[in-house]
């Protein structure tokens, strides 16, 4: 059962949220940009001349700062059904890659960044389990696709992808709270660190309910009128 | 797809990718570089006052009892003396284009004066005369000539008296050629205590639009925002606490902005730009003195000034962008 049928948008709805996906992604390439060629003292950098001073802040922070967008873009390789039935390898190649990056590269380099988090426990706390829970959600999915049990693995990658996206809607969500109310700078940061996640996740879990509340009750009824 | 419409689509996403930029970063030339002049102008630092505060022969006298009390800091508004109307400043708020100006005695040998006349970022020496009629002292003083702002001043005072009176004429053309004063004699002293008084700092230049709804009647109004301090910056004071990340870290721009320039205000630091001369011409501590105060500033107000100014940068660039 595709993403469409469950949450009954149209064609042009699905194509918007690609094109916005998209966008974002694009301002995510040009912000990674900005840390090209690797240097200190730009961007969200100048906030962290605290800690920049130490070797494996300053590697946890460029690695996950150069696969970011890789982990974006495989993701999204995942979700449409047609590269699924017609290139299903480019579906696995591309899969690895996203999994292999975040359980072993991104999401611990994630981890070792939330630790030094800016905003103290509240944002610190927030960040340390949004690496922790991406990691996880990450290899119960491979685990699922190794064991042959799809509906699992994609219950699992929707978990996953939404944490990823986090990236995208935690800045969406400071841009547009910063527009509406101005806050001071840690606040809004206490706020979006938490809503950055903690809403694609509940999407997520949405997503995922009706989804399988859906396919067990077609389920049922195909066994039942073969009955 | 219709081809109008596939065009219509290829000048949206050019659009888009054409503002990305600034919607990820504003260019940052507001923020000013780490210790260089407080509002961000630079200015060749000025020669009597770059290496400490001038030696004036000053008396603490407040009342001019003999010739020797003329010496110091004389220091008032410099007002219009013109028929100009104020600058409506905002939708409630007016400017009279008077700024806090320092007329400065340094010496006076026989009938020969010598001075220098500090206002709106402006340092200019002057000489002339003082004639002494009755009970009456009559200076007639000029600047160069060399600068666009420079003119003659006139003023007088009584012995026994503490207020000096007077006028300026502007020796060019220029908006306001002929200016008033009353002037005070003050001692200056560098006080890293002084507090900012609770009057907000409001740049009626900088505004943007925004939509607030009222509850009552379920309308929405746009109405204006101006660039503007809150309540927090009267909570820290950059001259004698050392600010610490976590408090910088939650700062909005224009309270980092004018704690920055705080620091320069204290050593007398005369600002160039309107909004901030306005703003410090009101505190009761502050005399315009130098226009370079750099090698004045205290290890600690270099310690602040660098976090200030990294935040300052990070604010004015990323604030209300698409990022962190």
């Amino acid at each position: 059962m595709g993403l469409s049928k469950v949450i009954n948008i149209n064609r042009a709805g699905y194509l918007a949220w690609y094109g916005v996906l998209l966008y974002l992604s694009y301002l995510m390439l040009l912000i990674t940009l900005q840390y090209i060629p690797a240097r200190l003292g730009v961007a969200f950098l100048l906030t962290k001349e605290d800690v920049t001073g130490m070797l494996h802040y300053r590697i946890a922070f460029f690695t996950h700062v150069y696969t970011g967008m890789f982990v974006l873009l495989t993701g999204m390789l995942q979700f449409p059904a047609i590269i699924r039935r017609k290139y299903p390898k480019l579906h696995r190649w591309s899969g690895w890659v996203y999994a292999f990056l975040i359980i072993l590269v991104t999401g611990p380099a994630g981890l070792i960044m939330g630790i030094y988090g800016n905003g103290g426990l509240i944002s610190q706390s927030a960040f340390c389990l949004l690496a922790a829970l991406w990691i996880f959600f990450t290899l119960k999915a491979v685990l699922a696709a190794r064991a042959h049990q799809f509906a699992v693995h994609k219950a699992w990658m929707y978990r996953s992808y939404a944490l990823t996206l986090s990236a995208l809607s935690l800045r969406a969500w400071k841009w547009l709270l910063v527009l509406l109310f101005q806050p001071r700078p840690m606040d809004v940061y206490h706020v979006v660190s938490w809503l950055g996640w903690g809403g694609n996740l509940l999407i997520a879990e949405l997503l995922i309910y009706y989804t399988f509340r859906k396919s067990l009750k077609s389920r049922v009824e195909s066994l039942e009128s073969k009955g | 797809m219709k081809p109008a419409f596939s065009i219509f689509g290829v000048i949206v996403i050019a659009c888009l990718l054409g503002c990305g930029g600034s919607m990820i970063k504003h260019s940052d030339k507001d923020a000013g570089d780490s210790l260089s002049a407080a509002d961000s102008v630079r200015r060749s630092p000025d020669p009597v006052l770059s290496a400490d505060y001038p030696a004036t022969k000053s008396t603490p006298a407040i009342v001019v009892k003999t010739e020797k009390d003329l010496n110091g800091y004389w220091v008032g508004k410099f007002k219009p003396d013109t028929d100009r109307q104020p600058l409506a400043a905002g939708d409630r708020d007016v400017w009279d284009y008077a700024n806090l100006i320092n007329v400065s005695i340094d010496s006076i040998t026989g009938d020969k004066v010598v001075g220098h006349s500090v206002v709106a970022g402006n340092y200019r020496p002057f000489s002339g005369t003082l004639q002494k009629e009755g009970s009456i002292y009559k200076f007639v003083v000029k600047e160069p000539g060399n600068d666009k702002y420079d003119g003659a001043f006139q003023f007088n005072i009584a012995e026994g008296d503490s207020i000096v009176r007077g006028t300026w004429k502007a020796t060019g053309s220029i908006k306001i050629p002929s200016r008033k004063y009353e002037l005070t004699k003050r001692v200056f002293t560098y006080n890293p205590n002084n507090k900012l008084g609770y009057r907000r700092f409001v740049d009626w230049d900088k505004k943007q639009k925004v939509t607030t709804s009222n509850a009552e009647d379920d309308n929405t109004y746009v109405d204006t925002a101006y660039y503007m301090t809150t309540q927090d910056l009267y909570k820290y004071n950059a001259s004698a606490d050392l600010l610490t990340q976590e408090q910088v870290a939650n700062l909005k721009k224009p309270d980092i902005f004018i704690l920055r320039n705080s620091i320069f205000a204290r050593h007398g630091y005369s600002f160039k730009k309107q909004p901030l001369r306005v703003f410090f011409d009101h505190q009761p501590w502050y005399i315009p003195v130098s226009t370079d105060v750099r090698s004045l500033l205290t290890p600690l107000e270099k310690k602040n000034l660098e976090l200030l100014v990294r935040y300052e940068k990070h604010a004015s660039a990323y604030y209300d962008t698409f990022g962190r």
